[in-house]
């Protein structure tokens, strides 16, 4: 009888509490937040000179292995424009086709073989994004981290640099600046 | 039957009071610092592996390991299905995955940051004294089944994997102190930061003294203990592809207890005695990771582990291991991820008796080499589907040549859907004890009247017990909130353990007729069992996580054995455990947390089926300090949940306790 009793309060009392916190603080999915994230580095995100063929060509936001978004990414940047570009939202199957993209996001689905894709970004002008932990460390540009239930960014200067980016202060300033090793 | 039923029910009521959907807000409409402050729920990334994983695998997170109050790693298992957790005395557990559960479990294997802390010499991990600071631990993986073709021998039934934090992780000065009604002090100081540019690192010293508990008539044992443990982690990044890890421990802890000990005298006699169990426990651990060119990735690790360990069955145990391992994973073509190690390992034992009843071995002093090589290659056969196929191949010192295969397939439908199945065999190599032993275990009384010894003998052509194994799971991520895990297996065992008694003679020398019992390998198993957990982030500051086990097991004895017991050993394990966590976030700053815990009876230890309610109760001043109380067991004023049949440890009852913590970062 004890355990019963006990399980019920302990569900009943957690029910009650709850109910009577009101509306707790929002959370929202964790992808929705980076996708938000990959809109926000095109504004704060001056690309090399030549990276467009035109003014008005797309900012075009490449996902490598699985699709951690489902379609909040695309449903996201569908008719947002920064300037005068629009956004395409495309998977990638293999990194040939990487250099036309101006953002390549490499999910954690990816962990095994980040370094190896990361090496296979030779051109400018790609801004590489990720989210395993040594996502920098291992020559990407920008990398997720979470602290707690919060979205944190780090950034690689010297990466970004040999990638022709500029990168607007606001971004650097809420960003964690880290350096590779030499 | 009524448990689950409630439960339903109860979750049911939950989810309609609770359950409220994802807010839909424009997020691109938040700047950069709103986006920064949100509070996202979120599939960790190690979750994300997980879910890709051809095995039953559940990890267990620093935060469920810093919000259950734990203080000890065998009490912060329990909350793992499949794995059954039980309190011995004071500073002995009994912990085994899938069954055959006993004071000293040979069937799992127990690894620190990759170093083995199961000893051979007695084939099993010392649980009082593996001791990881609990606030250093960044996970526990606990791997169900075999996992003998990446660990090799003694992984039979499955691996406890516990990792610590990176030392930058763990920067400035952490400082705990506690103490309650059993455990009367608990204290970490740490202190952590930076070596030059490249390195980062940790020093900590940690006490802790627990009471003595109390036998089941309500007498007070003897089995208090406290421990000392120093220790530190460094880590360096030599080059952006060069990472440098060496970390070191030491332990020393004194415990008592009683021990159901066999007096050689005349006639021979049975007696409780009060043993007093010293341990010093070192050591030191070297890793270098490399990353080449093309992705490819190298590790070496080597390790010294020492251990001084007196009172055990009345001996004196001294025990060196070295081991070094190199390990490769590279991807050969588009299609094949392979990983493929050496590993080397040298264990010097010694074994002395240091009282009358004491365990012999022969001989005292062993050194033993154990040469291994595996590989694995993760084959991908399709878009989603993936062919994992490997063996461990070893050379050991007592049965000569082993092979531990595996086979995994994993299909991931979508991604929120991964089914797999997999089989293995797997090993466990003979203790020392099971060679050498000569242990007197009992007096018997004799027909014609006047008392028999009963020894304990072991056996030289004793052989490795094996197992083959059949599993498959299916892990769904219904909604970035609930996520479910099931798996169901079949387990075959073979050749296992047996004590079986031999024709009785005359010791002349000692003017008394032994009844001996000398070790085989004549018996079999035969068990199945489902497993299922899930984690449901009911509301943005609650999450239940509940899990339930079932196993059904079946141990046989061959024809040939005269084992008397062993049909029985299958009711050492619990039939069902089920298990519900809960964390609640009361405030931003208040935090309750509850865990219940169900154990059926052991029908073959008398062991009567029991719940257990741990909670705790979190508070934050501010970002740097946490108040915590915790009350543990706190449905009744005591319970039972173990009984050696052994005798080397004599149980007493796990009693109704609390705790308060203070813990300070800055």
């Amino acid at each position: 009888m004890a355990p019963l009793l006990s399980l019920i309060l302990l569900l009943g009392a957690s029910v009650q509490l709850c109910a009577q916190a009101g509306n707790p603080e929002p959370a929202f999915d964790e992808y929705q937040v980076k996708a938000a994230f990959l809109y926000n580095f095109a504004k704060f995100v001056e690309w090399p000179a030549h990276t467009f063929a035109h003014p008005n060509d797309p900012i075009e936001i490449c996902i490598v292995g699985q699709n951690p978004f489902g379609s909040a990414l695309e449903n996201m940047v569908q008719g947002k424009k920064v300037g005068d570009r629009s956004f395409t939202v495309q998977r990638l199957p293999d990194m040939q086709q990487a250099g036309k993209c101006q953002i390549l996001f490499i999910g954690a689905s990816e962990w095994k073989r980040t370094g190896a894709l990361l090496d296979g970004v030779t051109r400018p002008g790609v801004l590489t994004v990720g989210e395993i932990d040594d996502f920098t460390a291992l020559g990407g540009i920008i990398g997720f981290r979470l602290e707690g239930p919060r979205v944190r960014i780090r950034i690689d200067l010297q990466t970004a640099e040999q990638a022709k980016f500029r990168i607007s202060s606001k971004l650097l300033s809420l960003a964690e600046i880290v350096k590779r090793s030499p | 039957m009524r448990l689950g039923v409630t439960l339903t029910l109860g979750l049911g009521f939950a989810i309609r009071i609770l359950a409220q959907p994802t807010p839909s807000r424009d997020l691109t409409q938040f700047s950069l610092e709103d986006l920064m402050s949100v509070q996202v729920t979120s599939v960790s990334k190690k979750e994300q592996k997980i879910s890709k994983t051809g095995a039953a695998i559940f990890v267990i997170t620093a935060e469920d390991i810093r919000r259950s109050g734990s203080t000890n790693i065998p009490d912060l298992l329990r909350i793992v299905p499949g794995v059954n957790v039980a309190q011995i005395d004071s500073n002995q557990w009994a912990v085994s995955i899938r069954g055959f559960n006993s004071a000293i479990s040979n069937k799992v294997l127990v690894l620190i940051d990759g170093r083995s802390v199961y000893f051979n010499s007695f084939s099993g991990a010392f649980w009082d004294v593996i001791d990881v600071p609990p606030e250093d631990i960044e996970r526990i993986e606990v791997i169900r089944g075999p996992g003998g073709t990446v660990w090799g021998a003694n992984a039979m039934n499955g691996v406890i994997n516990i990792i610590t934090k990176h030392s930058k992780d763990t920067d400035g000065v952490l400082v705990t102190t506690g103490g309650g009604s059993k455990e009367t002090a608990e204290g970490l100081a740490q202190y952590g930061g930076d070596i030059g540019s490249k390195g980062t690192y940790r020093i900590f010293g940690r006490y802790a003294n627990v009471n003595n508990s109390a036998f089941s008539n309500g007498q007070r044992a003897a089995d208090g203990w406290h421990e000392w443990h120093e220790g530190f982690r460094s880590d360096w990044n030599l080059s952006s592809r060069d990472t440098l890890m060496v970390e070191g421990d030491l332990l020393t802890s004194a415990a008592g207890g009683t021990t159901t000990a066999t007096f050689l005298e005349s006639p021979p006699r049975q007696a409780d005695v009060n043993r007093r169990l010293t341990n010093i426990a070192g050591d030191v651990l070297g890793r270098w990771d490399h990353r080449l060119r093309n992705g490819a990735e190298t590790s070496l690790q080597v390790y010294y582990n020492a251990l001084r360990r007196d009172g055990q069955a009345g001996v004196n145990l001294s025990n060196d291991t070295v081991d070094v391992e190199f390990k490769h994973h590279l991807a050969a073509g588009a299609r094949n991820d392979i990983v493929w190690g050496l590993d080397y390992r040298v264990a010097a034992d010694d074994i002395r008796p240091a009282a009358s009843y004491a365990l012999r071995l022969n001989p005292p002093a062993r050194t033993d080499h154990l040469f291994s090589a595996f590989v694995q290659d993760e084959i991908q056969l399709g878009r989603s589907v993936f062919l994992t196929l490997g063996s461990k191949f070893e050379h050991n010192g007592y049965t000569g040549f082993e092979y531990e295969p595996s086979a995994q397939l994993v299909w991931t439908a979508t991604e929120q859907h991964t089914f797999w199945a997999s089989t293995a065999r797997a090993i466990r190599q003979p203790a020392r004890t099971d060679f050498g032993a000569q242990f007197n275990v009992g007096v018997q009384p004799l027909p014609g009247g006047g008392t028999g010894l009963v020894t304990l003998f072991g056996n030289l052509d004793f052989t490795a017990e094996h197992v083959h194994d059949f599993e498959a799971g299916y892990r769904a991520q219904v909604n970035p909130r609930l996520s479910l895990d099931f798996t169901g297996f079949l387990t075959y065992y073979h050749e296992l353990e047996t004590t079986e008694p031999e024709a009785p003679f005359f010791a002349a020398d000692q003017g008394l007729l032994v009844i001996p019992l000398k070790f085989g390998n004549l018996a079999h198993a035969r068990s199945y069992g489902v497993e299922f957990f899930a984690h449901w982030n009911v509301t943005g500051r609650w999450k239940i996580s509940p899990g339930y086990s079932l196993l059904q097991m079946a141990v046989k004895r061959d024809p040939s054995s005269q084992d008397p017991d062993i049909e029985q050993t299958s009711g050492n394990t619990p039939r069902h455990q089920f298990q519900i966590r809960s964390l609640f976030n009361l405030r931003r700053n208040l935090e309750w947390d509850s865990s219940l815990i169900y154990v059926s009876g052991l029908s073959h230890l008398a062991i009567p089926s029991y719940v257990r309610l741990d909670t705790r109760l979190g508070w934050w001043l501010g970002e740097s300090v946490e108040f915590s109380i915790v009350g543990q067991n706190l449905l009744t004023p005591r319970h039972l949940e173990f009984f050696d049949t052994s005798g080397l440890v004599l149980h007493t009852e796990v009693e109704r306790s609390v705790f308060g913590k203070i813990t300070w970062r800055f």
